[in-house]
């Protein structure tokens, strides 16, 4: 069985949130949520700077937090290592949303999908994306599994124009993620939190 | 991140502690009333006043079940809260509420006295106390966040629910609304227990000082941060400050008014010591030990 | 337009088009499901963007449904204008619209086209940007080049017939980027770029060395930031240039002699020194010890230095002047000024000559070039000030000197577009200078006709920063005619114009006028009448602008039937054209600009839909068989450039080192102002870069304590455009640089104010209000201020901060490059908390 798995090169990233905005596009997140981000991390002082970009998205974790605190059931794993959350269970009670070390998730409050980016008016493209969203549920980053079922690679991945972001296999050793990492001595996001991530670092 | 301080970053698109703003004021009256409910509760059954054991079960069902169910993004959807106890701890205590609630009310309609009485007696107070508990490992099963993965916190809403049951009996008994044989003397028993209180707020806060930099950041928000005004102001000096001294030197022979704001005062200590700790629950930066 | 591409029968498609969210073009694959567009994607087929888009790619969907697009053509029914005043619109039919605007342009038509102000910036459709022309107006009322490419197109084509230039991304290996957002965030085409920079720096390991105030995103991911003080980025490369010439002595010598002008003899007052039978430029055989003509065969060794007596004349080698003019440019003098220490441009001109590889060539496709991999690359921020002339010399002499100009590894001329480099021989053996590529110059005329004074710039850029000014001084140049109206299309001059007070006056002073938009912005919510333009998923267009390494066009063609009641700003135009009675004219340009074939002429009198003309554009370029049908099949004729293009195109010509060309404009500009008894300082033309301590910005007064820049180079953001998209506000609303005004850390405690304090900017030219926000990644003496924290229009999603840079900038021929026209884009500044 396969285990979808995503590398990110931290030294290809420009940390231009062309990602960010390809994961608004192909999700239609309401206003105020992306499922990624891309953060910037300083260090140092002038004139002796460093700036680092880190795109952060769901780790889809083996070991996730978010999956064990699930009182309903909602918050599940696919056998590919995907971990979504049915709406439909969902009872909002977030307990996920603070269990997840990373704060991948975020509760899509009552009156988001009315009010829309443009407050109060929903334009034909959100009228389309909100059919699918649920308010007083959970969400957060699907690894675009819609996409990946047809065999795309996820929105973020398919726009990077660094091609900073790769997706694959991490359980066949052939498959670039699982390369990059070897090869790159690819990392986890907060490994101490031993949620064992599905998406790795090359620094 | 090299000899850098670790910025806070909230909602903005940089590396750095962020707070957990999911668990807010719903939780916090959830975890008040499952406490003062259930601290009612074990001392009326000790203290044998029926009535009052009833009114603890109330505050406990309705109080923080009601909160739990307004806490909830799809509250129509409450009873699926029920389906893996096994792994959540939100299971668990809808669940341990639920048996507790039951031995409680077989616990109150015994004859009194009879060996079943007796029996149940035991088991209520048991799950008067679990219930206690269980709130304190629902925080604590987060290590996300560490100011709550410590075993202190299911210790510390023992100690308040036990703090807030007695204060409100104090209440009613010296405000003259209930009788009861004072087998213990309620005021020492509450100085006592606000002065322990005292010392487990201590201790916790004290081992924080040394623990993770992202724990410390918690303490910092608590103790020199945003919510310090809160934290000295209702916790410490009406919560602590407050309540002591009006135990100590005017007490029960105050009257009922002294005695009413005794108890008031020790509640909504409590209320916030507990919403704060909510409030400044903070992760660590995304990517951990990560640096430049 | 092909109806049946919009049959219902296919419910869900992906149609291939081309990106408008900022000026270049890259290919896309629009979703479209039941009419309605769901996502945006790059095309995979296009060899520009590789199916890579930009974060502004994709959020093309929120600005073509922003309910705040104009709907249908609108009239103001308010009579007060102002920043903030609702004009009160009301809709009106588009006969009723086009017939108020063609009866008004044409009364003005007939009194005296001048009178009219034209400001169109469609930067991909430039064919439309000569309009005024047609009309009979040469007025520029928008920053079409003064803010960012009049220093550096003209110089590009003088040097090598080239429009813009950038580094070899393929071959470099050692890449110093100066103010400007190659490969990472703006500039030449964004999304394939960042892609091939990438490439290069990962899995090519090429070294990247950044030099800008503000650690900007490739400051970020170079091996080395360099902050440096505005202005003085000319003093930090000849300072390394004097450590080539006088301490390290390394230079390509061969390229010097055998392709530019280096070699060849001045005379003294710096002129070429000419054979006096055959007038040809002479050199110095090293050899025969003589001098003879530069190409006399017969020249063994063209001597680089030394002084000569040629037929009783003290001449020297060109290369021996810049040797000697950059002696006193030692790294010590100028660190001084650009505060990058002495030390450090020492060691980067070592670095660089040594990653340079003297000497080396590669073989490419069968032939041998020179192969110098390593180069300096740079845009705006670099050259964007009043002796930007100067500045673009002084990169263009670095990078000449170890011999990368057009070579493999090196700096590479690029196109406007399709015809790519204009390579023509000129005189003396050189190669045809094209300071013109744009548009053709204005004849000189004094009093000028052009209130950018277009006629005083003969190799420049359109200055129109000036224009303002001289409409509310006409005295001073004796204009006799005062504009009264201003047709403005894909242009917001109120907001992109610096001297913002004086623009705002003119703006008060219009009686009338028109916008072809399809938002309102700062500009056009001053217009008395709005005609809705297509959005780009509507409309078609053969895009192509400054292609780095590719050519050839791409189609956009509509994704879905047009929404409400607009029309193609090109239709409008000919509309507008036909009403005021300038049809013909019209016609006639857009046969020279979207390079017609007589075959395909534009009829005199007729109105030609926009679509005709691109199909005979596309016919005329690519031949009968290539029409508009063809790319609707087959979505661009984008191919990757040939060696032969890209690599030394001008080969057996020389490209000029030494600008003697410069002299030669000067003298003949001299020679007209005199006959018309005027007085203009023509010093600028200078054939030799060499800092000039006399510099404006650096002259104002010290109680003025910090530079202030501006920028837009960060992916995110398309001038100051698109903040009124949901997506984009969103974005910058999240990331630090886009939500104050950068202020060093240290510089702030200093001055005692903090992230989030609300501080007042000023500068000898104005005043503005702003959050601060404390970073740690700026040069202390410098405050940034990022485009997205610029606007004030009423569109209901943008932030409004208002941070208006271009009240700060002056606007006034003593800013303004006289050779260029380039204006200051910089500026000094005090700064205090309120
Ligand atoms: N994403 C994006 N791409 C674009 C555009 C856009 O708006 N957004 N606009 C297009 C257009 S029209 C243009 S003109 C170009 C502009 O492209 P760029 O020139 O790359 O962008 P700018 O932000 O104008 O300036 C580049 C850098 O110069 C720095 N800078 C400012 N002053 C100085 C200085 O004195 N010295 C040095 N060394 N650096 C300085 C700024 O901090 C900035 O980081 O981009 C084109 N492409
Ligand atoms: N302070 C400051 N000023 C600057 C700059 C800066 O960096 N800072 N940059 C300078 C530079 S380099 C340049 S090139 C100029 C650019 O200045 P402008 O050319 O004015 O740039 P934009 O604001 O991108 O475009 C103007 C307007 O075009 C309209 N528009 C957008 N899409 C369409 C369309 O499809 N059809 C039509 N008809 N209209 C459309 C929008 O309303 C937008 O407001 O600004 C210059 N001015
Ligand atoms: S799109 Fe790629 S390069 Fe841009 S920010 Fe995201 S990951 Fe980094
Ligand atoms: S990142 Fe957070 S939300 Fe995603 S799987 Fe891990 S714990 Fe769950
Ligand atoms: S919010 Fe929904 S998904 Fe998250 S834990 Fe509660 S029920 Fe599960
Ligand atoms: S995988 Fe899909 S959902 Fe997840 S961040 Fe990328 S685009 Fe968004
Ligand atoms: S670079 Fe420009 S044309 Fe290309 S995707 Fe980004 S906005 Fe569109
Ligand atoms: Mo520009």
């Amino acid at each position: 069985m396969a285990r979808f798995g995503m590398v990110v090169d931290l030294k290809r990233c420009v940390g231009c949130n062309a990602c960010t905005l390809a994961c608004k596009a192909e999700n239609g997140t309401p206003p105020g949520i992306f499922f990624t981000k891309v953060l910037e991390q300083l260090a140092g002082q002038y004139p002796i700077v460093k700036k680092k970009f880190i795109p952060v998205l769901c780790n889809h974790c083996l070991n996730a937090p978010c999956v064990r605190v699930c009182p309903s059931g909602a918050t599940r794993k696919r056998d590919d290592g995907m971990v979504l959350v049915d709406y439909d269970q969902c009872i909002g009670c977030k307990a996920c949303a603070v269990a997840c070390p990373y704060k991948n998730r975020e509760l899509l409050p009552q009156g988001k999908l009315r009010q829309g980016h443009f407050k109060g008016h929903l334009t034909p493209f959100e009228k389309v994306k909100y059919s699918k969203f649920q308010e007083g549920v959970v969400i957060k980053c699907t690894f675009c599994c819609d996409r990946v079922d047809q065999g795309l690679e996820p929105s973020c991945v398919n726009t990077c124009p660094a091609e900073a972001r790769v997706f694959g296999d991490l359980h066949n050793p052939e498959s670039k993620v699982s390369r990059l990492i070897r090869q790159r001595g690819g990392f986890q996001p907060m490994s101490e939190a031993n949620t064992d991530p599905s998406v790795y670092y090359l620094e | 991140m090299t000899g850098q301080t670790v910025p806070m970053a909230d909602e903005e698109f940089v590396m750095g502690f962020r707070k957990q703003n999911v668990w807010t004021k719903w939780i916090a009256l959830a975890f008040f009333f499952g406490k003062v409910g259930s601290g009612m509760f074990i001392l009326a059954v000790l203290l044998n006043t029926p009535l009052i054991a009833l009114a603890g079960l109330a505050i406990e069902n309705v109080g923080k079940g009601g909160s739990l169910i307004i806490h909830l993004g799809r509250p129509e959807r409450f009873w699926r809260a029920v389906s893996r106890p096994q792994s959540s701890w939100i299971s668990r205590t809808v669940w341990v509420m639920g048996v507790f609630t039951l031995i409680a009310l077989l616990y109150l309609a015994m004859p009194q006295g009879s060996p079943a009485w007796q029996f149940f007696k035991v088991l209520a107070l048991i799950g008067g106390v679990a219930v206690a508990i269980t709130d304190g490992f629902i925080m604590n099963d987060s290590p996300a966040i560490p100011l709550w993965n410590t075993p202190m916190l299911p210790f510390l809403f023992l100690l308040y629910s036990l703090l807030g049951g007695t204060s409100v009996f104090f209440f009613l008994v010296y405000g003259g609304w209930v009788g009861v044989t004072p087998l213990i003397d309620l005021e020492t028993l509450e100085t006592v227990l606000i002065i322990i209180n005292l010392m487990g707020v201590a201790i916790y806060l004290a081992s924080l000082a040394n623990a993770t930099a992202t724990a410390r950041e918690s303490l910092r928000l608590l103790l020199r941060g945003q919510y310090s005004t809160m934290f000295y102001g209702f916790v410490v000096a009406i919560g602590f400050i407050l309540t002591l001294a009006l135990t100590l030197f005017l007490g029960a022979s105050g009257g009922a008014l002294v005695v009413g704001l005794i108890t008031l005062a020790d509640l909504i200590g409590h209320f916030f010591i507990f919403y704060l700790l909510l409030l400044v629950g903070v992760y660590a930066p995304v990517t951990g030990k990560l640096t430049i | 337009m092909t109806q049946a591409a919009f049959s219902p029968a296919d419910k869900d498609r992906w149609i291939k088009s081309a990106c408008k969210m900022c000026l270049h073009g890259c290919g896309i694959r629009v979703n479209v499901r039941d009419g309605v567009i769901l996502k945006i994607e790059g095309d995979p087929d296009n060899p520009n963007n590789m199916g890579k888009l930009c974060p502004k790619g994709h959020s093309g969907i929120m600005r073509h449904y922003d309910p705040n697009r104009i709907k249908t053509p609108i009239r103001r029914t308010n009579p007060n204008r102002g920043p903030g005043v609702d004009p009160g619109w009301e809709p009106v039919s588009w006969d009723e619209a086009l017939d108020i605007v063609g009866r008004r342009l044409k009364k003005i038509r007939r009194e005296d086209p001048r009178k009219l102000l034209v400001a169109i910036n469609d930067f991909q459709r430039i064919h439309l940007w000569g309009w005024g022309a047609a009309f009979g107006t040469g007025h520029y009322f928008t920053t079409t080049g003064q803010f960012c490419g009049a220093a550096y197109h003209p110089i590009n084509g003088i040097i090598d017939g080239a429009f813009a230039s950038v580094n070899d991304y393929e071959h470099c290996n050692y890449w110093i980027q100066i103010g400007g957002g190659d490969g990472f965030s703006s500039h030449l085409h964004v999304a394939g770029s960042i892609k091939r920079m990438a490439d290069a720096r990962v899995d090519r390991g090429m070294k990247l060395v950044a030099v800008d105030p503000r650690m900007a995103a490739y400051c970020a991911k170079a091996d080395e930031w360099i902050p440096i003080l505005p202005g003085t980025d000319r003093a930090f490369i000849l300072g390394m240039v004097h450590v080539m010439l006088h301490e390290l002595n390394r230079y390509d010598a061969q390229f010097i002699k055998k392709h530019t002008n280096g070699p060849y003899l001045i005379a003294p007052g710096g002129r070429l020194f000419r054979c006096r039978e055959t007038q040809k430029p002479m050199v110095w055989d090293g050899g025969d010890n003589m001098a003879k003509a530069y190409d006399d065969p017969t020249v063994g060794d063209f001597a680089l230095e030394g002084r000569f007596v040629v037929d009783g004349a003290e001449v020297t080698p060109a290369f021996q002047l810049i040797k000697d003019a950059l002696k006193d440019h030692t790294p010590e003098r100028m660190s001084g000024i650009c505060d990058v220490p002495a030390g450090t441009m020492r060691r980067i001109a070592l670095e660089f000559v040594e990653a340079a590889r003297i000497g080396s060539t590669v073989m490419i496709e069968g032939k041998q070039y020179p192969y110098r991999p390593a180069a300096i690359n740079f845009y705006r921020g670099a050259i964007g000030h009043c002796q930007g002339t100067h500045d673009h010399s002084a990169i263009k002499l670095m990078n000449m000197l170890v011999g990368n100009i057009d070579v493999p590894g090196g700096h590479l001329g690029v196109g406007l577009d399709h015809r790519l480099l204009l390579i023509e021989p000129g005189p003396d053996g050189m190669i045809k200078p094209q300071p013109h590529i744009l548009h053709p110059p204005a004849p000189f005329s004094c009093p000028p006709q052009t209130l950018q004074m277009m006629e005083f710039f003969p190799i420049g850029l359109d200055p129109a920063h000036l224009v303002a000014h001289n409409i509310l001084h006409p005295e001073e140049w004796g204009y006799d005619f005062k504009p009264e109206a201003a047709l403005i299309y894909h242009a917001n001059p109120l907001k992109n114009i610096n001297g913002y007070h004086k623009v705002l006056e003119v703006f008060r002073m219009l009686e009338f006028i028109v916008a072809i938009d399809i938002l309102p912005n700062e500009s056009t919510e001053w217009a008395d009448i709005i005609l809705p333009d297509h959005s780009y998923l509507e409309s078609y267009m053969m895009t192509l602008c400054e292609p780095p390494v590719i050519t050839g066009h791409t189609l956009r063609q509509p994704v879905v039937e047009p929404m409400y009641d607009t029309r193609d700003a090109h239709d409008i135009l000919t509309d507008i054209s036909h009403g005021c009675g300038c049809l013909d004219e019209f016609n006639g340009l857009l046969n020279f600009t979207m390079f017609l074939k007589p075959e395909y002429y534009l009829e005199p009198g007729r109105k030609h839909t926009a679509q005709e003309c691109l199909d005979r554009m596309a016919k005329s370029i690519y031949g009968p068989e290539m029409g508009l049908d063809w790319f609707r099949q087959n979505s661009n004729a984008v191919r990757r450039q040939k060696p032969g293009e890209m690599y030394m195109p001008w080969d057996g010509m020389r490209i000029s080192l030494y600008h003697e060309y410069f002299l030669q404009v000067a003298g003949e500009l001299e020679e007209k102002f005199r006959s018309a008894g005027r007085q203009w300082d023509t010093s600028s033309y200078h054939p030799i870069p060499v800092w000039n301590d006399d510099h404006p910005l650096h002259r104002i007064p010290a109680e003025y304590d910090l530079y202030a820049i501006n920028f837009k180079a960060e992916a995110v953001i398309n001038h100051h455009e698109n903040t009124t998209i949901p997506w984009i506000n969103e974005l910058v609303s999240n990331i630090p640089i886009h939500k104050g005004v950068l202020i060093n850390t240290r510089t702030a405690r200093e001055k005692g104010i903090s992230t989030g304090d609300r501080i007042s900017i000023e500068s000898p030219f104005g005043k503005v209000e702003g959050l601060a926000r404390v970073i740690e990644e700026i040069h202390p003496r410098v405050i940034g201020i990022s485009n997205a924290i610029a606007r004030w229009t009423m569109h209901p999603v943008e932030r409004k901060m208002n941070v208006n840079f271009n009240r700060l900038l002056p606007a006034s021929l003593e800013f303004t490059d006289l050779v260029s026209g380039h204006q200051e884009t910089a500026v000094k500044v005090r700064i205090s908390k309120i």
